[in-house]
């Protein structure tokens, strides 16, 4: 036995006063109440009996003040926390891992817990309860991401409320990244355990650095959840077509994750209006996709939704509803500086968002020599200005000192012999086999991309100048066959996107559980982020994106406001869409590092291992114990 | 208004303070006319005046024969008895007279414990008591007895006299400690003329109650005592460690009052008053126990049924 509180000394000291203290009032006669009375020789008549049983009174009293004294000896050693050395030495570190991932979320639990998570947290409630006197525990929720609660604490009411603080995710779980904190947490520790408190649905312990390794932390599994019936929206995708777009195609997956055959209802809703509906069957472990081409409408927000019908059961509904938000078009201003090309104009005629005016190489020389362009794009065909314009630029056979790239020897027969195909601009295009006749060698500045190069040298360069970006092509398009590929008119309205940063890369939803990168107009440091339950936040903008990691699923409006300028505002969807979140079939064991984790204990619920409640519980009862007797005269 | 202003108020209101202004009301004195005219009733054809005493004496009716005893009057010795049974017998006679009543009220502190009702209630019986003597042309006499005799009304006749018993019974004041055997010795002493007796006490005699009625007895007064008491000081509210004193004699004792002394005390307190009434039961002493908590006018009539004080 050790004391954790206060050191013996002192306890001797407070117990030599307060029982010299209690001794005294003791001997202390107090003056009796005198009250009158009309016949005392019938008093002696009574208390002569009582009298005979003096001493039992003595002795009584004797028994009252060494009752005292325990009484004080109990609370003074309760001051000291005395507790069994034993206990001292296994007081184990506990990091407890709360999975709040997606499949957490389902509803396959025995009320009143209504999810997953909840009965997770009804577990560690029960674990809190057992704590040993001497334990620690760090309470963190695992989702795409790891939060620690509250401190590693022995106090369960601190611990109960850091669990208050769980709130679940429409994201995966990151379970390495979750071990590594917790190894780190229980580094140097006394006895260290770590408890996942999950479905199991949290794939392999090993990320980019390699698998977890535990060392000697001790793993403990507690599983949570029983069925695996469960439906979901695997993939939701949504597009306009590139050279048409006012009409669009949206393409989504359903995914039956259960061990029976499922009938489902799946709804597509643009702007809230129902566009389709659908009744499908499912067989088991099925993965529908489907395909809805040319739509058309002035619709933006697309939802799907998926119903279960008739017996068929579904244990998750977060995976049930997918959101998309297609591009908002914007009609961009293009100024094409042309002596005349009518591949050039037939080109641009493709998308009727394009606001195009035609002027003449001298007349843009007279006109904009002084003034500013009040243009998005301007497409140079066969000119190169003198200084370069305050927009982006298209520049086709670019000449003289004034293009953005050095104009170097002359080629025969060039051909795009190396393309950069991940570039946006050559996105859908098949450039290789294009014929052409005669070009010149660019030479970009570093930071500059060769998108397309013939074997001697560039031809096709993309960068940014000024804070503009522009697109030089060496060669003039009607010295090739170029004009009479589909690629053509791409290659064009690809650099026009990337410029007006509407290009067909445009992500219609992001992926819950990542870090989103969102473009905003304006190169404040914050935007306010209103999330799908209207909740808002302050995210920070790094290089003109606001980055937020983002947890939930549905449709997000970010908004800046430019200093001086009109508030802009950004919306964008989230979700879940993946499967294995989606599978929600609970694993009964869990491997990690090559062992199997362990099943919990040493969690003995109502026993505790401070040894200083026990001894204030007695004292407590044994002052009611008093006070009962005293007030039925027994102990009087 | 506070808690303690609330319990105080109410207190004082539950004990209304009697003083001896109001003793004697109207509502009191039509009650005594009552109390006369039903005694009227249950005596009814019994001449005034004409109690008879057992005494040698004047007499016509003869009553009973007894031994000779020195001293006696030899003619009143029944020679004929003599000559036939060799006897000395004197005959006794029915004697004729007017009664004398003494009404004796203890006025000891006992009898002023708590807020005097005992006391109260004693000056209300000697009065109603008081006033059907009166009405039957009785000697009617009062003293007021503690540990002696402190003040004497002079015996007194008529209907009429009513008012000066009332100015005696108001002026009387609570004194002193009890001892009925001195304080009755001296009314002995006092009044030669034998009669009724009637003893209106608590009886709280630390001497003991016998020794005081004995006096009487053995004085040739017709004793007949009325028993005051008040139920409640069978149940003290008491708890806790206390010091007990005795009103009378200021005696102090410590005292730690539990439900079993409680209960052992009302046990003590009751046999009390059964040794009392079982001790005026064998002496064929007329014994009238006066709950305070009863109405006076009916422990009146329970007097006149009683019997022992209208003859």
């Amino acid at each position: 036995m050790i004391f954790s509180g206060l050191p013996l000394a002192q306890m001797l000291a407070i117990f030599g006063a307060a029982s010299a203290f209690v001794v005294a009032l003791y001997i202390l006669k107090l003056r009796r109440r005198t009250v009158s009375v009309p016949f005392g020789k019938l008093w002696r008549r009574v208390l002569k009996d009582k009298e005979a049983t003096s001493l039992f009174s003595k002795l009584k009293r004797l028994l009252s003040l060494l009752l005292q004294l325990a009484l004080l000896a109990m609370l003074v050693v309760a001051l000291g926390d005395p507790r069994a050395r034993a206990a001292i030495i296994k007081g184990r570190t506990l990091v407890v891992l709360v999975d709040a991932s997606a499949s957490m979320q389902a509803t396959d639990v025995t009320p009143p817990a209504k999810t997953r998570l909840d009965a997770a947290r009804e577990e560690v409630k029960k674990m809190l309860r057992g704590l040993g006197g001497s334990d620690r525990m760090l309470i963190a929720q695992m989702d795409s991401q790891v939060t620690a609660l509250g401190p590693m604490s022995g106090d369960t009411s601190e611990l109960e409320r850091a669990l208050d603080l769980l709130r679940p995710t429409d994201a995966r779980a990151d379970f390495p990244r979750a071990l590594r904190f917790a190894n780190d947490a229980l580094r140097g520790a006394d006895s260290p355990e770590i408890v996942i408190v999950s479905d199991g649905a949290l794939g392999e312990a090993k990320d980019a650095s390699g698998a977890v390794h535990l060392g000697d932390a001790r793993l403990t599994f507690l599983p949570i959840g029983q069925s695996t019936r469960n439906l979901a929206i695997s993939q939701f995708s949504v597009r306009r077509y590139p050279l048409d777009k006012n009409r669009y195609e949206v393409m989504l997956e359903v995914t039956n994750t259960g061990p029976e055959a499922e009938d489902v209802e799946l709804s597509l809703l643009g702007d809230g209006a129902l566009v389709d509906l659908s009744k499908l069957r499912l067989k088991p472990g099925e993965r529908l996709p489907r395909f809805y081409p040319n739509l058309s409408g002035a619709s933006r927000a697309l939802e799907a939704k998926l119903t279960p019908m008739g017996d068929s059961k579904d244990e998750l509904p977060a995976d049930n509803h997918a959101y998309a938000l297609l591009p908002e078009r914007r009609r961009a201003k293009v100024l094409v500086v042309t002596a005349g090309n009518t591949y050039l104009e037939a080109a641009l005629l493709l998308d009727e968002y394009l606001e195009v005016t035609l002027i003449t190489p001298r007349a843009y020389a007279d006109k904009y020599r002084s003034s500013e362009l009040r243009t998005d794009v301007v497409i140079f065909d066969g000119v190169t200005p003198a200084q370069p314009p305050k927009a982006h630029a298209i520049y086709l056979d670019p000449r003289g000192p004034g293009a953005p790239v050095k104009v170097d020897a002359e080629l025969k027969s060039p051909g795009f012999d190396r393309i950069d195909r991940k570039h946006p601009i050559i996105r859908w295009t098949a450039l290789d086999d294009v014929n052409i006749a005669r070009g010149r060698k660019l030479v970009g500045e570093p930071g500059d991309k060769a998108v397309g190069a013939s074997v001697e040298g560039p031809i096709l360069v993309a960068g940014t100048r000024g804070g503009f970006r522009f697109v030089a092509m060496g060669f003039d398009a009607r010295d090739s066959d170029l004009p009479l590929r589909v690629a053509w008119p791409l290659l064009l309205l690809n650099s026009i996107n990337w410029f007006t940063d509407e290009d067909a890369r445009y992500i219609s939803s992001f992926r819950t559980g990542e870090v989103w990168r969102v473009p905003v107009g304006a190169n404040n440091a914050t935007a306010t982020l209103k999330k799908p339950g209207g909740a808002t936040e302050q995210v920070p903008v790094h290089e003109g994106r606001a980055v937020y990691l983002g947890q939930r699923a549905g449709f997000y409006e970010l908004s800046t406001v430019a200093p001086g300028g009109e508030p802009q505002t950004t919306t964008f969807a989230a979700n879940l869409l993946d499967g294995e979140e989606s599978t929600i079939a609970p694993v009964p064991e869990l491997l990690v590092d090559g062992k199997k984790a362990g099943r919990l204990e040493g969690f003995q619920i109502g026993v505790r291992r401070e040894i200083w409640i026990y001894l204030l519980l007695l004292v407590v009862l044994l002052t009611v114990l008093e006070w009962a007797t005293y007030h039925r005269r027994l102990t009087v | 208004m506070g808690l303690l202003d609330a319990v105080f108020k109410k207190k004082a209101a539950g004990v209304r303070k009697l003083g001896d202004d109001d003793l004697f009301d109207d509502e009191f004195q039509r009650k005594l006319e009552y109390l006369a005219l039903v005694s009227r009733r249950v005596f009814a054809g019994r001449s005034r005046a004409e109690r008879r005493t057992k005494k040698s004496g004047s007499g016509i009716e003869f009553a009973d024969h007894r031994d000779y005893q020195p001293g006696d009057d030899f003619r009143y010795l029944d020679w004929n008895v003599y000559q036939r049974f060799g006897r000395l017998l004197l005959r006794l006679y029915e004697e004729e007279e007017d009664l004398s009543i003494y009404f004796i009220v203890d006025v000891s502190g006992s009898m002023a414990f708590g807020d005097r009702a005992k006391l109260r209630y004693a000056k209300q019986i000697a009065a109603a008591l008081a006033y059907v003597g009166l009405a039957n042309l009785d000697r009617v006499s009062i003293v007021s007895t503690a540990d002696r005799v402190l003040e004497r009304m002079q015996p007194t006749r008529g209907k009429a006299r009513i008012f000066k018993v009332f100015r005696f019974l108001k002026a009387v004041e609570p004194a002193g400690a009890t001892d009925l055997e001195d304080a009755l010795k001296t009314f002995v002493a006092q009044n030669k003329r034998r009669g009724l007796a009637v003893l209106i006490s608590d009886l709280y005699d630390p001497a003991g109650f016998e020794r005081g009625i004995n006096v009487l007895r053995y004085n040739k007064f017709d004793p007949f005592v009325v028993h005051v008491v008040d139920h409640a000081e069978g149940k003290p509210k008491l708890s806790g460690d206390v010091l007990l004193y005795d009103c009378e004699t200021g005696e102090e004792r410590e005292v730690t009052v539990t439900a079993r002394v409680l209960t052992a005390f009302h046990e003590a307190y009751e046999a009390y008053l059964s040794d009392i009434a079982r001790f005026c039961a064998t002496r064929q002493v007329p014994y009238i126990q006066a709950d305070v908590a009863q109405p006076f006018d009916d422990l009146i009539l329970r007097v006149f049924r009683r019997g022992g004080f209208l003859r």
